[in-house]
């Protein structure tokens, strides 16, 4: 690859300079020019300009499925790094030893922007063949401050684009809009407070000039939200908490004496997706608190393990539907809902698809919410014996009992402290994002096949403290975690392949035409063939995969990158399960592939 | 709005300068300025932060439950110096907690075994390897600054952590909250 390209390459940088530095003294004057605005018209229309990739999870339905076909079936053996990027953020700081890499990049008119795990952004271009970094914006994160209440990592998982503005999270809790051209801060707004363990990981949703920010901190006690700020006046417009307060519906499903509700979790750390024919935001609710004492907090517990639809002007509340009532397993249901339209007898059906961290894939109706096919994505589960066909729920719940055992010789509880479950508490899947093929209609899980033991710890009023864990318990790893890409035909509700890893899926998936792409934390990016899902195309890092891959075009040229850094929770909570793991390396860097 | 024109950052900037003199001029370790450089247990926390006991035992050294299981609070432990010297180098065979000592159960015996005897009972190896001294002037810490302790203080935090750092506005009490205006960086919501 070297000594094919080198010659154009210095060739291209050589012109590329000359052009740089003739246009040196006027471009920082020049203001950013219409085409380069990000507006609602073209977040609604990512279609009409495939070589960009605008939004975090690709479009407003969170399909992660790009239409460029020159890296495709027939030529992705050829596939060679093009060109990498070093990028920092891999310091300590609180309670981790290294920051890693989760994001996304999202791809404007050549330019690339990134975060590392602290909420450095960096915006570089790819013209050329080559990537030059235009500028960084620090945010100068509180690291032991925020570091010391992020349950899982030093982590970020990306940005978004609005107007001339690059719009960004910090894990101590705030938004940051930066001016695309000169990497400049515009303004910044605290949207989080890591006083009450509160940190923000996601990166927002960009919905008609708002920002939408999700929170993590459900192992630190806090009240779940998600929030809306408006862009021009950066001031909040709504602030929907996920565990009902006093007299609103919902409430009643927290039936304790300890005021459980209040500290009761329901985080909302994964970016969600928008409906625009019926301004509807729909965002997936992580686990109650504290997360293995379930008896703390008898009843379902809403609006935790939920997926939950917003009303996007207002953030009320239109629908849930629940995975795990009175979650006793740590089962987030923090994933992005998919928004898929699928023909059916009595016209389209409008769906929304959730691969869940109890090991179940759902479709709901996302117009109401409720329930249209459900399975087990993995290949082992223990804690119930399958879902009720009608509403969804696992065969076990009781909606009379205050407390749910569901199969109750693995759950844990106050009458089995220690216990094995599968999956293990990461799941099934976790926050590395799904892909759908439209064409095909085959949506891709990355999961993770586990199972792990749970130790349970019964908790009191007393021992919530602010910065605290708030978990009741805690897991270990005595059994081996491996994982699998497993595609799901949505048509019929059914596994269509399953393509087994020996490591778990930290990173996600992007789906192409014929292709999809991911990696593994053992360092190997991957393309395999979209029906099939046999490999057909491998590179290894050298690094950890962390992070999901996605695909842009520059001077008329496909790409696909991938930032590689292996950090979030797994090598500080999860490695015993991995132990081949304990070799991959801290590192901070950012690849790219052509053909 | 409230951060539009960071207010903060000058005057961050002259505190860790500040520090940073401090430190040059009078610690051995070039990390801490705020215990008193009198302290003879500064290398002490020095050793604390960087093999990462606060990873687990949090800087407070209560420890705690949470995704890695429970360390154990160093604040409620009945450990004397010398059992603390000797699991911080051979750490607890059968528990999260890792052997600090280069050659443990290797070339020295730890709790009587070698690797052979503990098994999978074996602890996992801590991410630095420390010198005996080390491990004494960490244990000695330990004695002198957490062992015996009650809850968590703000005096203690501030002695821990770099001032520059919000981490330790959550211990103060409210008499102590308003003459910082970091502490205020939630309200408006």
């Amino acid at each position: 690859m070297e000594r094919f390209s080198g010659h154009t390459r210095i060739s291209a940088r050589a012109r590329l300079l000359a052009i740089a530095v003739t246009a040196a003294g006027m471009a920082a004057a020049l203001p950013t020019s219409a085409a380069d605005e990000v507006n609602q018209e073209r977040l609604l229309n990512v279609e009409k300009e495939p070589g960009n990739w605008l939004h975090h999870h690709q479009n407003y339905s969170a399909h992660r499925f790009s239409t460029l076909k020159e890296i495709n079936r027939d030529n992705v053996k050829n596939l060679k790094v093009a060109w990498t990027l070093h990028l920092g953020g891999i310091e300590g700081g609180g309670i981790w030893s290294h920051g890693g890499l989760e994001g996304t990049p999202i791809a404007e008119n050549g330019f690339l922007y990134v975060t590392d795990g602290w909420g450095s952004v960096y915006k570089i271009d790819a013209h050329g063949g080559r990537g030059v970094l235009v500028w960084k914006m620090d945010p100068k994160t509180d690291r032991d401050w925020a570091g010391a209440v992020a349950c899982c990592g030093v982590d970020n998982r990306g940005v978004a684009l609005w107007g001339d503005l690059v719009i960004s999270h910090t894990l101590d809790g705030r938004l940051i809009a930066t001016n695309k051209e000169t990497g400049q801060v515009a303004w910044q707004r605290t949207v989080a407070d890591p006083d009450k363990g509160e940190t923000i990981t996601g990166a927002p949703l960009i919905v008609k000039n708002m920002a939408i920010t999700g929170v993590a901190g459900a192992e630190y006690g806090i009240r779940g939200w998600i929030a809306a700020t408006d862009l021009t006046t950066q001031k909040e417009v709504w602030r929907t908490y996920t565990i009902p307060g006093k007299g609103e519906p919902g409430i009643e499903t927290w039936k304790d004496s300890n005021n459980a509700a209040a500290a009761g979790g329901g985080s909302t750390w994964v970016t969600g997706t928008y409906d625009p024919a019926t301004d509807t935001i729909i965002w997936g609710i992580g686990n109650p608190g504290p997360d293995w004492d379930s008896a703390y907090r008898p009843g379902d517990n809403l609006y935790t393990d939920s997926s939950l639809a917003l009303d996007a002007t207002t953030g009320k509340i239109k629908w849930h539907f629940q995975h795990t009532p009175n979650d006793p397993y740590d089962y987030d249901s923090v994933a992005e809902n998919v928004l898929v339209d699928i023909p059916g007898p009595g016209g389209p059906q409008k769906l929304a698809l959730e691969a869940d961290r109890n090991g179940f894939a759902y479709a709901i109706d996302r117009t109401n919410g409720k329930f249209v096919w459900g399975l087990p994505f993995v290949k082992k589960v223990t804690w119930t014996k399958g879902l009720d066909p009608e509403s969804g729920k696992p065969i076990e719940y009781d909606p009379n009992k205050a407390v749910q055992t569901y199969i109750a010789s693995v759950t844990p509880s106050r009458t089995n402290m220690e216990t094995d479950i599968c999956p293990g508490n990461m799941g099934g899947k976790n926050w590395p994002p799904t892909a759908y093929n439209p064409d095909l209609k085959l949506w891709y899980i990355p999961v993770i096949e586990s199972c792990n033991r749970i130790k349970v710890e019964v908790m009191t009023p007393d021992k919530l403290k602010p910065r605290e864990f708030w978990t009741g318990g805690g897991p270990s790893q005595p059994f081996r975690i491996t994982g699998s890409v497993t595609a799901i035909d949505v048509t019929t509700g059914k596994i269509a392949q399953k393509m087994e890893t020996p490591f778990p899926n930290l990173g996600g998936m992007l789906a192409t035409p014929d292709l999809v792409f991911t990696g593994q934390p053992s360092g190997e990016v991957m393309a395999l063939d979209a029906k099939s899902l046999q490999k057909l195309w491998e590179f290894n890092t050298g690094g950890g995969v962390n992070a999901p891959p996605m695909t842009f075009t520059v001077d008329g040229k496909q790409y696909v990158a991938i930032l590689v850094g292996l950090g979030g929770a797994w090598d500080k909570w999860f490695i015993d399960s991995t132990p081949e793991l304990k070799k991959i390396q801290p590192g901070s860097m950012l690849y790219v592939f052509a053909l | 709005m409230f951060f539009s024109r960071f207010p903060a950052a000058p005057s961050m900037l002259l505190v860790s300068v500040v520090a940073l003199n401090f430190s040059i001029g009078t610690t051995a370790f070039g990390q801490s300025a705020q215990a008193p450089a009198s302290d003879p247990t500064n290398a002490g926390k020095a050793v604390f932060s960087k093999a990462n006991c606060v990873g687990c035992h949090k800087w407070h050294g209560n420890g705690g439950g949470g995704y890695g299981g429970d360390a154990l609070s160093l604040r409620k432990t009945e450990l004397t110096r010398d059992q603390i010297i000797e699991i911080v180098g051979c750490g607890r065979p059968g528990t999260g907690m890792p052997f600090f000592m280069r050659g443990a159960y290797d070339e020295v015996k730890c709790h009587g075994m070698n690797r052979q005897d503990a098994g999978a009972q074996m602890p996992p190896e801590g991410g630095t390897f420390l010198r005996p001294k080390d491990i004494e002037a960490v244990a000695d810490y330990v004695i002198a600054h957490i062992k015996g302790a009650g809850e968590p203080t703000y005096a203690e935090c501030a002695a821990f952590f770099s001032s520059t750092s919000r981490v330790c506005d959550v211990y103060k009490t409210p008499a102590q909250k308003p003459d910082d205006a970091t502490a205020s960086t939630g309200k408006g919501q």
